[in-house]
């Protein structure tokens, strides 16, 4: 047993770094969602790249892509986890230096990064395009990550270790697995390397990769948000605790098998591609076992819906979650996905995800987190209910806008014409995509207006403040 | 190859079983209570 008394320490939450983390994640938001609205411009204005190679649109699209990954999504999460593990044990970050030297780090790899990808240096693996010096880097920083967060959990006061903690412990360790096995690679010259793979195994590690990197970080680490946050804007305990432990169980052990469904038709093997269908659809089950628990936290306080703004984005996140991924399982049987492959369905389907479930609840996350860092009241409620209808017209448009397109797509490339020739030649299928190409930046630039009315209102929130203090309770019966 | 992945599946399966069943039996209902009445009771605002 622990005596009460040490719990009557001056020890504070080192809190700083999370409030800029928190900001640097909604800068690398805005910079991020301006590079994808400006590449889904250039789809409908090609002239738009002004025939400057960085401003093409592979470079650029690219960059959009890590950047709202990596930048947005990995500070967002890295500061949730920062504030969530020391609360849910009582203790202040293990080594706060060397949270702040991931802090630091964490941006300057993206920079670098981002800048390396408008230079055109890409190793062509998708959502691992950097090269070899920056994934080094990135190794480092990650490890270090992985030691203040289990450092601060073997130094917890309390026995239980919180749900959200388990999921993102394994965003931490797997996403490391991921990234050094998908990276390994022989170095040819500073800016260039070839992978240690070739073919299709080289393709099928790239897929593990892929989708471990969606299920780890953009779902797990995000649920670890999730199980959080959303109790403690509902000022409710989780509906049922016992089925988090089971579905996080569940969902590690379902989503690693899942990669393959990213090569049906292609040149693997039949079996495994069966197999990351099969192991798709039973993940249905642990996601929409988070889902299912998040939603019924939140039915016993329905009346802080009107008048809440964080939660509402946090619902609604939750719903989005839920269409993702049961999108995803179906979207992964090889019948449907004959329709689906290479088209725009699957982007759409991604930002279902993107859009829906990481950015809403981490908006939502963020109207509860900025307030509280600061000790001030939120500048004005109504500037973010208005952002939650923006942000919720902008991703049913972009999801609606690409299911028109890639079904269009899918269908008009499998048509053959009374000879078995295909009806239809690339170009007039491309041609056909302009009314659903325009749809979709309409939907980002609503998104995004919606997320710069937030960045205001964030900013008149904090000006001139400074984080708070914040200590661990006084829980007489903690134990060690 | 095949049956090498089926045997490791129900392995990984019967591990998920266990995990299923352990929590069911192992924890109490007190137990579990405690731990997700935690982000409730997790800090002391200075101002």
């Amino acid at each position: 047993m622990v005596d009460p008394a040490k719990n009557l320490s001056v020890e504070i939450y080192s809190d700083r770094m999370v409030t800029v983390l928190v900001m640097f994640s909604i800068f690398w938001s805005v910079v991020g969602m301006l590079a994808g609205v400006y590449a889904a411009a250039q789809l409908i204005w090609p002239v738009l790249n002004f025939d400057l190679p960085w401003l093409s649109f592979g470079r650029l699209r690219t960059f959009h892509t890590n950047v709202v990954i990596f930048g947005f999504g990995v500070s967002a999460l890295m500061g949730t986890a920062y504030y969530s593990v020391q609360r849910t044990c009582h203790v202040r970050l293990f080594s706060p230096n060397l949270a702040w030297f991931t802090c630091w780090a964490w941006q300057i790899a993206i920079l670098i990064g981002g800048l390396s990808l408008l230079a055109g240096y890409n190793t062509s693996k998708e959502y691992a395009e950097l090269e070899w010096p920056l994934d080094i880097a990135i190794t480092l920083v990650w490890v270090c990550f992985g030691i203040v967060f289990f450092g601060t959990i073997a130094k917890r006061k309390i026995k239980q270790i919180y749900i959200s903690n388990w999921f993102y412990g394994a965003l931490i360790i797997v996403i490391a697995m991921l990234h050094i096995v998908n990276n390994l690679e022989v170095p040819v010259t500073l800016t260039k390397s070839y992978s240690l793979y070739a073919g299709a195994q080289d393709a099928i590690v790239q897929w593990w990769y892929g989708h471990n990197a969606v299920g780890f970080l953009l779902t797990g680490g995000f649920l670890g948000m999730m199980y959080y946050f959303l109790p403690k804007q509902a000022e409710r305990p989780i509906w049922s605790y016992k089925l988090s432990i089971v579905a996080f169980w569940a969902f590690t052990y379902s989503y690693i098998w899942a990669g393959p469904h990213h090569l049906h038709f292609n040149a693997i093997p039949d079996w495994v591609q069966n197999l990351g269908m099969l192991m798709s659809i039973i993940l249905l089950a642990p996601s929409w076992a988070s889902m299912i628990n998040g939603i019924m936290t939140v039915s016993t306080a329905w009346e802080k819906l009107r008048t809440d703004p964080a939660l509402k984005f946090i619902v609604l996140a939750l719903a989005f979650y839920g269409l993702a991924t049961f999108e995803g399982p179906m979207l992964a049987i090889k019948s449907v996905n004959i329709i689906s492959h290479f088209t725009e369905w699957t982007v759409g389907h991604v930002h279902s995800g993107a859009l829906g479930w990481n950015a809403l609840i981490t908006f939502g996350t963020f109207y509860f987190l900025v307030p509280r860092l600061v000790g001030a009241k939120l500048y004005s409620v109504r500037l973010a209910n208005i952002h939650f209808w923006l942000a919720l017209a902008g991703t049913i448009l972009y999801i609606v806008a690409l299911w028109g397109a890639g079904v269009s797509q899918g269908v008009l490339w499998l048509s053959l014409d009374e000879l078995g020739e295909l009806r239809y030649s690339f170009t007039e299928v491309m041609a056909a995509m302009n009314p659903y190409y325009l749809l979709r930046f309409i939907a980002g630039l609503i998104f995004l207006i919606g997320a710069l009315l937030m960045y205001y209102n964030f900013f008149k929130t904090i000006i001139g403040r400074r984080t708070i203090a914040v200590r661990p309770p006084v829980i007489a019966e903690a134990v060690a | 190859m095949a049956y090498f992945i089926f045997i490791g599946d129900m392995l990984v399966m019967a591990f998920m079983i266990g995990v299923v069943i352990w929590v069911s039996m192992k924890s109490s209902d007190k137990s579990t209570s405690e731990a997700a009445r935690i982000p409730l009771e997790d800090e002391d605002i200075d101002g």
